[in-house]
């Protein structure tokens, strides 16, 4: 049972970008299309999962004095890969979402999952933990992405939605960087306003 | 101290697993990616080379021109250039080079084709990272590209800065890049005498044949074929 | 034989490319780094510190100079360590796992000799330090640097002023919440939201100077 609650956890109660504001940088960054939230997604739960994993099942083997370090050449091992293996068989992917692939090791949820979860809990709960983050991150992520992508250029997952005569003249700056802030602020507020419907906002 | 070199030796083991294991995707993902890259340039390189003479097969050898007065538009101050023939006859029938432009956020590579007289046959947007929507709109089949096709450095200029080619609507930055590299690639040619007539007259004087077809002027370096590529 | 290396890159033939050294490429860098592609409200680097630290304007301005010391030292250690050791070996594939150690064991570095050396200046930085390991900023114009394939001249540059421009953005940010702080906002917005609505603001104004310097 714990299992489950340790999954659906990262997904809306604990969601590492609306309730804990961790991983902005990626976040706000690779939103301009749902693609490419898609892929940083992944490639984000990938990490996130392997590195939980590792700790977890390392956790009584590393002594506490050197676990950041441990835990930061793991991340940085894993993120590795995935920079090689993108590039390798996604090489469009890897080429959009560019210096932000080497930054997930930076991201602050890979290391903060780490830290404050996997390093005292056991392998499985680890990875559900692991696995519930990275979705949250992904479904928030595809939520800004929507919005950027539709109003900045008319189109979702490159499906062209509002025809083209939106997209001639679309509402470009959705798609630039103060498009991402601003929406950002409006999505979190919308969210601000659900919890207190809610009765539920000790926040 | 023995805590000191048990926790070093653990760091050690531990980055010591790490880039092993690095180190073997790597050797199976490298090849591939080199594969990967060299193929996207071929590829570009067939398409737009096949603008100077349709329907032939061609063949690539490769130069360097160094020297360039402007840093911005290649790499290291050096021009690639590849040399196009139309085999088994050596005589080269034109040129293509990539232009590196520095555009809103990124380096706009343009592979371009230029005929002997230094006019431009066609052109591609190789890579860009521009704002999707907006300067990312360039590698989109843009009219942009299509309206180098015919003019040789003179008239490859924004209309902003006094020539004719018109920006894309909205982004002037990455339309001065792409353009401007283009145009400082095939004036740095024509400074190096690879061009017939000298590309600024080339519209204007018919072109004589045997000014300049000779190799002096900035440092000319023959790196000897390099892709020797059937096309069609 | 490293030295003389070093001494080579920064100072071959001024007025070429990315061999030498050229003033007005070096404004350029400079203007885009700080204005153009702001780390903070363009390239979206250093968000978590910009919201954390953003609310008073003391320690914005002390973030801020931590941020430029450590992304000098980090951009120093980082390209030498890529230029000299690792593309010469054939192990450029250990960049990331490099950089981020070196980053990491700077910032303890740089504590320690702190603590021990300036204790005001402990005080004043001392305690942003920590916080730096994981800002993508520096990070990011590590990687940067390499991917743009500067020397190492250009590339402090590029560092220094792109912490100048990280500090400017934190310090203009601490300065508007300050003010926002008195102003009447939606209860819903209070918080994250507005602070995410003025960075937008700030970031349309900073779109201006597209174009700067190109």
């Amino acid at each position: 049972m714990s299992l489950v609650k340790d999954l659906t956890n990262g997904i809306y109660r604990e969601n590492p970008i609306f309730k804990l504001a961790l991983g902005m940088c990626p976040f706000l960054a690779v939103t301009t299309s749902v693609e490419n939230a898609i892929g940083m997604g992944a490639a984000a739960t990938f990490v996130l999962i392997c590195s939980n994993f590792l700790v977890s099942l390392l956790r009584n083997l590393i002594p506490s004095k050197v676990r950041i370090p441990c835990y930061i050449v793991i991340i940085a091992t894993f993120v590795t890969l995935v920079d090689m293996i993108m590039n390798a068989y996604v090489p469009d992917l890897h080429r959009a979402l560019g210096i932000f692939i080497p930054l997930i090791v930076v991201n602050c949820i890979i290391l903060g999952r780490a830290e404050g979860f996997a390093n005292r809990h056991p392998v499985l709960n680890s990875v559900a933990d692991a696995v519930g983050m990275g979705i949250g991150f992904t479904l928030a992520m595809i939520l800004l992405a929507s919005f950027r992508e539709l109003l900045g250029n008319g189109t979702w997952l490159n499906i062209n939605v509002l025809g083209p005569g939106y997209r001639n003249q679309p509402l470009l700056i959705a798609i630039l960087a103060p498009g991402a802030f601003i929406l950002l602020g409006f999505i979190l507020g919308f969210f601000n306003i659900l919890e207190k419907r809610r009765g539920g906002g000790q926040r | 101290m023995a805590e000191m070199l048990k926790l070093g030796l653990i760091l050690m083991l531990v980055a010591l697993a790490a880039a092993v294991a690095l180190g073997l995707v790597n050797s199976r993902t490298a090849p591939i990616i080199a594969l990967q890259k060299e193929m996207e340039k071929q590829n570009a390189m067939r398409e737009v080379a096949m603008s100077l003479s349709p329907g032939d097969s061609l063949a690539f050898d490769s130069i360097s021109v160094e020297g360039l007065g402007n840093p911005f538009a290649s790499v290291d101050n050096t021009l690639e250039i590849v040399r196009v023939s139309v085999p088994p006859d050596t005589s080269r029938i034109g040129y293509l080079f990539i232009a590196y432009g520095k555009g809103y956020s990124s380096t706009i590579q343009t592979m371009v084709a230029a005929d002997l007289t230094g006019s431009v046959s066609s052109s591609a947007i190789l890579y860009q990272q521009e704002t999707p929507g907006l300067g990312a709109n360039v590698a989109a089949p843009s009219k942009l590209i299509e309206n180098y096709s015919g003019r040789s450095a003179e008239g490859i200029l924004l209309s902003k800065d006094g020539g004719g080619i018109d920006a894309i609507t909205g982004c002037t930055i990455t339309s001065r890049a792409v353009t401007n590299s283009v145009r400082e690639g095939l004036l740095a040619m024509g400074d190096a005498g690879l061009f017939r007539t000298a590309p600024v007259i080339a519209e204007e004087i018919p072109a004589h044949q045997d000014s300049c077809d000779s190799e002096e002027g900035a440092v000319v370096s023959v790196d000897g074929p390099a892709g020797e590529g059937g096309m069609e | 034989m490293t030295v003389t290396l070093l001494l080579q890159t920064l100072l071959a033939a001024p007025g070429t490319g990315n061999s030498g050294f050229d003033v007005g490429r070096m404004m350029a860098i400079i203007i885009a780094a700080i204005f153009v592609n702001n780390f903070v409200l363009s390239r979206f680097l250093g968000i978590c510190p910009f919201l954390g630290v953003s609310k008073q304007l003391d320690s914005a301005i002390g973030m801020g100079s931590a941020v430029i010391f450590v992304m000098t030292l980090a951009t120093l250690g980082s390209w030498t360590v890529y230029n000299l050791l690792l593309v010469p070996m054939g192990l450029a594939y250990l960049r990331t796992i490099a950089f981020i150690l070196i980053i990491a064991s700077l910032v303890q570095l740089v504590e320690m000799i702190l603590q021990k050396f300036s204790p005001t200046l402990y005080q004043a930085l001392g305690i942003f330090l920590p916080l730096i390991t994981t800002n993508c900023a520096i990070l990011g114009v590590a990687v940067l640097n390499i991917d743009e394939k500067y020397n190492l001249g250009y590339s402090l540059v590029n560092a220094i002023a792109a912490g100048i421009g990280f500090t400017l953005a934190l310090v203009l940010m601490a300065g508007l919440r300050q003010k926002l702080e008195l102003a009447d906002v939606p209860p819903a917005l209070k918080g994250k939201p507005v602070a995410f609505l003025v960075a937008g603001v700030m970031s349309i104004a900073f779109l201006g100077f597209a174009g700067l310097g190109s």
